[in-house]
Parts: C-alpha cells; sequence; structure tokens
C-alpha cells in the first residue's frame, strides 16, 4: 500500500481526506475519525487502520463463533454413523461438512486479524476461549438430531443474519455465505421432526422427550439481556441487535411452527403477550448459561479432550504436508 | 502498513515449510466476471484449487476458479488517488443534462416530442 | 431415470439379472462401506480445509451408492427399495470388497485405501462405460466423471505423504503393507461374471480391468517408490468374511432403522 506521505502531497496534511489513512493525524484523531466512520455505517476491511479496542473486540466475536462452529460439528457428528436413510445420512453429512466450512470462514477471517490458526485451537482446547452453550450438550437420540438442526440452527440464523451487516466487512461477507447455506440445515431438520411428528407413537414421544430437553439451552443461547447503551459490540456496530431481540425473533417464527405440528414446549408461562406484541417466557437460567459456557456443562470436557486426542493423532499429517517438496498447479 | 497492534498474521513467507492465504476468485456463470469469494489456507497452488473447490463450489455455485497466493495480490485504496474530488462529470451521462435545452429547440422548430420507440424489449 | 422399473428389465433374462444384480450389488456395497468409514473424519480431519475436502468425497460414495442401490432395487422389482436393501441385511450378506472392510485406521491408512480403491474403480468403471444395457451405461459415465476429483485429490495426498519426511513415509507405506493382500479385491470375480460378458453388460473381464488398473498406477508407484500391490490373496473369498471391524459399523448404521423397520425417518 503507498504511503501517501512519500507522494509530492497535493493537499496540506490536515486536508486529507480520510484521516485513518493520513498517519500524521494523532492517534486521538485517528480513533475519533475511524469511530465516525463506523457509527455512520460505514466498513472495514482486514488491511485498514483501526483501533486496537476495536480489533479486539472483533476478533473476540469472530473467534467465539468460529470456535461455536467448530465444536458444533461434535454433537451431531455421533449421528452421521446412525443416519437410518441414505437420503439422511447425506443430509447429515453435508450439514456438518457446511459447519466445518463456517469454521474455515471464520477461522480465516480470524486470522486476517492477526491471530494464527494454531493459536485459536490452543486457546479453545486449553479452555480459554469460548464456544456456545448448545454445544456442550449431549445429543441423545436420532430426534435430537432433528431438532437440533431446525432449532438451534434458526436461533443461529436469526444472530447471523442480523451480522451480515457488520461494519467488519470480511465478516459481514462471511455471514451472507454463511446465512445461504445455513437456510438448508434448518429445511433438514425440520423435516426430520415433521417426519417423526406423523411418524410411530414412539417416533413422537422421542421426539416431544428430545424437545423438551432442548428447550433450556435454546433459550439461553442468545444470552442475557443487555443494555444497549452500555454494550460496545452494538456500538462498533459489529453487530446490530441485542440479545433480547434476537430471542423474540426467533420465538416469533419459530414457537408457532412448533405448536403447528403439535409439540408441546416446557414453559407454562411461554406465551404472547397481544398487549406488547413481545414474548412471555419463564427467565431462563443464566447461572446454567454461565456454568456451561466456562465448559462445565455435560460434554464440554469430552468433547475438548476428543478434540485435544484428534488434533494430536494427525500433529504428523500437518508436519508433513509442509515438509513435501512443493509441486506446482 | 500503518497500524499500531503488532500484528503476526500468523503465515510465513513463500518459502518451504508454510500454509498461506490464497484468495480465491469466483465465476458464478459462463461468462460472467471473476468476483472474489474468500480464502483458504494450503500449502501450494494445486492443494488451493482443490480446496477453493470445496469451500467455493460444492453446490456447483461456480463454472471457474482461480487461486491467487495473497503475496501476489496488490492493494490500492487510497481516495486521493481512486476517487480525487474535482469534478468530473464530462466522464459521466448524468454529467450532460439536455433537457431544457431541447425543450427550447422543440418550441422554436414548432415540433413535439418524437414517440418513445415501441417496447421490444 | 425416464424409463419405467419395468421397462428398464424388459429384454433382460433371469441369468444376466442375476449376474447384473451381484455387480451392482458389490459396487454399491464397496461405495456405502467406503463412505461410512471416510465420513469418520468429519469434522477431525488433519486441516480445516482437508475436512471438507474428504467429507466431499465420503458424501460422493453415500451418493453413488444410493444411486446404485436405486438401479439395483429396479432390477430386483421386488418392492424393496433402496434403502431396504442398503440397511435391511445381516452383516455377512453385504458384498464390499475386503480392501474397504475394516476401520478408518489413521490417515495414511485412509490414504493408501482411497488412492488404490479410487484407481481401481476407476478400471472398473472404464470396463463398464460401453456397457449394452443402457440404464448402467449411463450412470457409468456420471460416475466416471465424479470421480475423477477423487483420483486427483487422492493422488495428490500420496504424493504429500510419500514425499513428506520418513513418519510419513513410513506411515504409508505401514498402510500398504497392511493392505497388499486386500488391495486387488475391487476385482473380485463376480458370479455371473461370463453371462454378464456374453450379453456385453460388462465389456471386459474383470481380470482384464484389474491389469488396466496395475498399469495405470505404475507411474505414480515407480514415481514414489511405492510397492505395486500384489494379487489379492484367496481372491474366490474377496467379498466374503467380514471383519469385526465392520460388524461394528453395522451396529451403528443400522441402530435407529432396527429400532422400527416399519417406521419412516
Amino acid at each position: 500500500m503507498t504511503d501517501p506521505l512519500a507522494l509530492d502531497p497535493v493537499l496540506p496534511r490536515a486536508e486529507r481526506s480520510r484521516l485513518p489513512f493520513n498517519t500524521a493525524a494523532s492517534h486521538g484523531e485517528r480513533f475519533d475519525a475511524f469511530e465516525a466512520h463506523v457509527v455512520a455505517g460505514g466498513k472495514v476491511e482486514a488491511t485498514d487502520w483501526m483501533p486496537d479496542e476495536y480489533r479486539t473486540a472483533v476478533l473476540r466475536f469472530v473467534e467465539m463463533h468460529a470456535n461455536s462452529e467448530l465444536m458444533g460439528v461434535l454433537p451431531e457428528r455421533e449421528w452421521i454413523m446412525r443416519a437410518p436413510t441414505l437420503r439422511r445420512k447425506l443430509a447429515l453429512t453435508a450439514k456438518v461438512q457446511d459447519e466445518v466450512g463456517h469454521a474455515q470462514l471464520l477461522y480465516r477471517v480470524a486470522e486476517d486479524l492477526g491471530k494464527p490458526r494454531e493459536a485459536m485451537f490452543d486457546d479453545l482446547l486449553a479452555g480459554k476461549t469460548k464456544f456456545h452453550n448448545v454445544f456442550h450438550y449431549p445429543t441423545k437420540t436420532w430426534a435430537d438430531i432433528g431438532v437440533i438442526a431446525w432449532l438451534v440452527d434458526a436461533a443461529a440464523i436469526v444472530a447471523q443474519q442480523a451480522l451480515r451487516e457488520s461494519s467488519y466487512a470480511p465478516y459481514a461477507r462471511t455471514m451472507q455465505k454463511i446465512c445461504w447455506e445455513e437456510s438448508v440445515h434448518i429445511m433438514h431438520g425440520r423435516d426430520v421432526v415433521v417426519t417423526l411428528a406423523v411418524g410411530t407413537p414412539a417416533q413422537r414421544e422421542m421426539l416431544q422427550e428430545a424437545l423438551d430437553r432442548w428447550w433450556a439451552p435454546l433459550m439461553q443461547m442468545h444470552g442475557p439481556r443487555s443494555d444497549r447503551s452500555k454494550d460496545r459490540d452494538l456500538h462498533w456496530r459489529i453487530k446490530a441487535k441485542t440479545s433480547e431481540e434476537l430471542r423474540q425473533e426467533f420465538l416469533t417464527i419459530y414457537v408457532p411452527r412448533v405448536w403447528e405440528v403439535g409439540l408441546t414446549l416446557p414453559d407454562p408461562l411461554l406465551g404472547l403477550d397481544p398487549a406488547t406484541g413481545e414474548w412471555r417466557y419463564s427467565e431462563p437460567d443464566w447461572d446454567e448459561l454461565r456454568s456451561v459456557v466456562t465448559n462445565h456443562g455435560p460434554r464440554s470436557e469430552a468433547r475438548l479432550e476428543f478434540r485435544r486426542v484428534a488434533r494430536a493423532e494427525t500433529a504428523w499429517v500437518r508436519e508433513a504436508i509442509l515438509a513435501a517438496p512443493r509441486a506446482a498447479a | 502498513m500503518t497500524d499500531e497492534a503488532v500484528r503476526d498474521r500468523g503465515v510465513g513467507t513463500t518459502e518451504a515449510g508454510v500454509l498461506e492465504p490464497f484468495e480465491v476468485f469466483r465465476q458464478e456463470k459462463d461468462g460472467g466476471p471473476m468476483v472474489h469469494g474468500g480464502s483458504v489456507l494450503a500449502p501450494d497452488p494445486l492443494l488451493a484449487l482443490h480446496y477453493a473447490r470445496e469451500m467455493f463450489s460444492r453446490r456447483g455455485e461456480s463454472v471457474r476458479l482461480w487461486v491467487v497466493r495473497r503475496a501476489d495480490v496488490h492493494e490500492l485504496d487510497d481516495p486521493d488517488v481512486l476517487a480525487p474530488p474535482l469534478d468530473r462529470s464530462y466522464r459521466k451521462p448524468g454529467g450532460y443534462v439536455m433537457r431544457d435545452k431541447l425543450a427550447a429547440a422543440r418550441e422554436r422548430a414548432g415540433t413535439s416530442k418524437p414517440k418513445a420507440r415501441g417496447k421490444s424489449r | 431415470m425416464t424409463t419405467t422399473a419395468a421397462s428398464l428389465v424388459v429384454g433382460l433374462d433371469a441369468a444376466v439379472r442375476s449376474g447384473l444384480d451381484a455387480l451392482l450389488l458389490s459396487m454399491a456395497d464397496d461405495e456405502f462401506v467406503l463412505g461410512f468409514s471416510d465420513s469418520e473424519w468429519t469434522g477431525i480431519a488433519p486441516m480445516l480445509e482437508e475436512d471438507v475436502a474428504m467429507s466431499s468425497l465420503a458424501l460422493d460414495e453415500i451418493g453413488h451408492a444410493r444411486a446404485l442401490y436405486e438401479l439395483l432395487a429396479e432390477v430386483r422389482a421386488d418392492g424393496r427399495d433402496a434403502d431396504a436393501i442398503a440397511y435391511d441385511r445381516s452383516p455377512e450378506d453385504y458384498r464390499h470388497c475386503r480392501l474397504v472392510d475394516r476401520g478408518r485406521g489413521d490417515w495414511a491408512m485412509t490414504i493408501a485405501r482411497r488412492y488404490l480403491y479410487d484407481t481401481a474403480d476407476a478400471a472398473r468403471l472404464e470396463a463398464l462405460s460401453a456397457s449394452s444395457w443402457a440404464p448402467l451405461a449411463e450412470l457409468v459415465a456420471k460416475l466416471r466423471r465424479e470421480e475423477k476429483y477423487h483420483v486427483m485429490h487422492v493422488s495428490t495426498w500420496l504424493d504429500r505423504l510419500a514425499r513428506g519426511g520418513d513418519e510419513a513415509r513410513g506411515r504409508l507405506l505401514a498402510a500398504l503393507a497392511t493392505l497388499a493382500p486386500d488391495a486387488a479385491t475391487v476385482f473380485t470375480p463376480l458370479p455371473g461374471e461370463t453371462v454378464l460378458l456374453a450379453a456385453r453388460v460388462l465389456a471386459n473381464p474383470l481380470a482384464e480391468a484389474e491389469a488396466r488398473w496395475r498399469a495405470s498406477i505404475t507411474p505414480d508407484v515407480v514415481r514414489l517408490e511405492l510397492p505395486m500391490p500384489p494379487p489379492a490373496a484367496s481372491p474366490e473369498r474377496g467379498r466374503l468374511d467380514h471383519s469385526d471391524a465392520f460388524r461394528w459399523l453395522w451396529g451403528e448404521f443400522t441402530t435407529v432403522r432396527r429400532m422400527d423397520p416399519e417406521a419412516t425417518w
């Protein structure tokens, strides 16, 4: 990138059009110009100057998202082997493959912010960085697979759609690609659920039991309500909606669809308040959420250990791929 | 690069022994432009092509793929150079507004506006 | 398929149908079992990008298995669909070859097995490409186009492992040694092969396809100084006698279905 200071300046330094590009400005001036740019809806690219606070915030946000896609593979992976028809096996394997692909896309975004992939894996496996609560729970039956693919992916997509206009452009573009791919997952999940719902009594029972187990983690998934004015990720436009806005959107779209197929939800307070247009629900157990995301969930340690072992077992491959003499395309 | 944080991008040089980012360009349909889709990490161009196929054409959504080592991409983003501030409307259709002049010419000649061409599209 | 099930098999006499049944079942079971083993890498492959690639290969195999089971269902025309054929058999009744009848193994085993299988399958498909039976010829044409990428990708990895240092090469050679007695079982003689040859459903005997296979892998084998696989041990049993690893796999993939064989999933 050409340093404008190296060119014979046409304009005096103070009048250069984009202050962040202007290395002669003070840090304070550059920070203010950057903030104004972002708050006004401007976008930031990987090669742009950005204040450390912004870079760190985006990195933390993207890293957790990447970790979640990677860990999110494990609950479903167990059932790839057990998918009961060829079509389900294909759909589930493709879905899990997409999640790995999403992890790749997101780790690439995070890497370009300055943190190497291996360092991110180190931190994930050492418990220093987090992944979303839903991926810390066991999958006990085939019905779990339907419920996860439908409702967990639905909750995720509600969040991801709101990220498509993120100020950090590489992340926003990745979200657009991810949302496009995720929409198919929800259809696969809903198909599994509806098939079970119109199936044998044993299948319906399995389905209802799975839903009863997954509802609490789903309600916790978007996180506790936060104060809009205090949320730095909102301030920097990294994300656009609050946890509560996302949760309400999820409930609005999906609760009617769950009820539509004759399933119940294990929350007696759950319902739409006609006066406010908002969904009322029993307060989720935020202690459970905190405990789970700090790796005290039912499957947290087992899954991290599974990954540690897999990573160790394949270390020789990574070394080999870099040792082989390079070939031309 | 003029930023303050230490930026170890985690990828090495082009010498042997590193995974490096390759930018992927894809063509959506026959005759279309090559559009940037994202990047893959790979040890060399051949595997980069395989991975580009996986990441950007699993659903058959690309008819052509290019991979380019990021190190070989050169960037210009200085707005002073790309969009200098003085008027350049002489380069654009919007810079030629003739409506009033045409109205004056028709009035002087006593003509009316020709019928719009048939919508034959 | 644009033709109806009945018209597909019109003109095929009982002996040919029987031979075709054995052929399609062997091919479908090969793809099915290999696809299952390789899908075990999904989520835990050595590198993220490679994870996506290996999953595609596994998915392709399952897709090929599905297409082959569907064609077989039409040949049998006994009311059972592709899923019933794929899932509702006891382990002894599967007809996949010994090469794929084992656990996933490490990355070197996966690559070695895939390389041997994909190159052998390419030779087998070539022997079927001019099949006199149109539905098979059409499917084989599609399969060959899909398999092209498999051979590309797995050859790249064979090269990387063979030249990737002592550990990689050592593991690759060990895998090839383990697989050696089973490498050529893709070409296990089939019951009814002579009938299929006479009817030109199969253009060349499988033994000839095996020779072509060996010729096709010779450049790689020579360049990378790898051992050429020997003839299959106990060739007549190449698709019988399944391992404990396969029985475990069978237990897994039938587990949900066996809960209620009548249910729709």
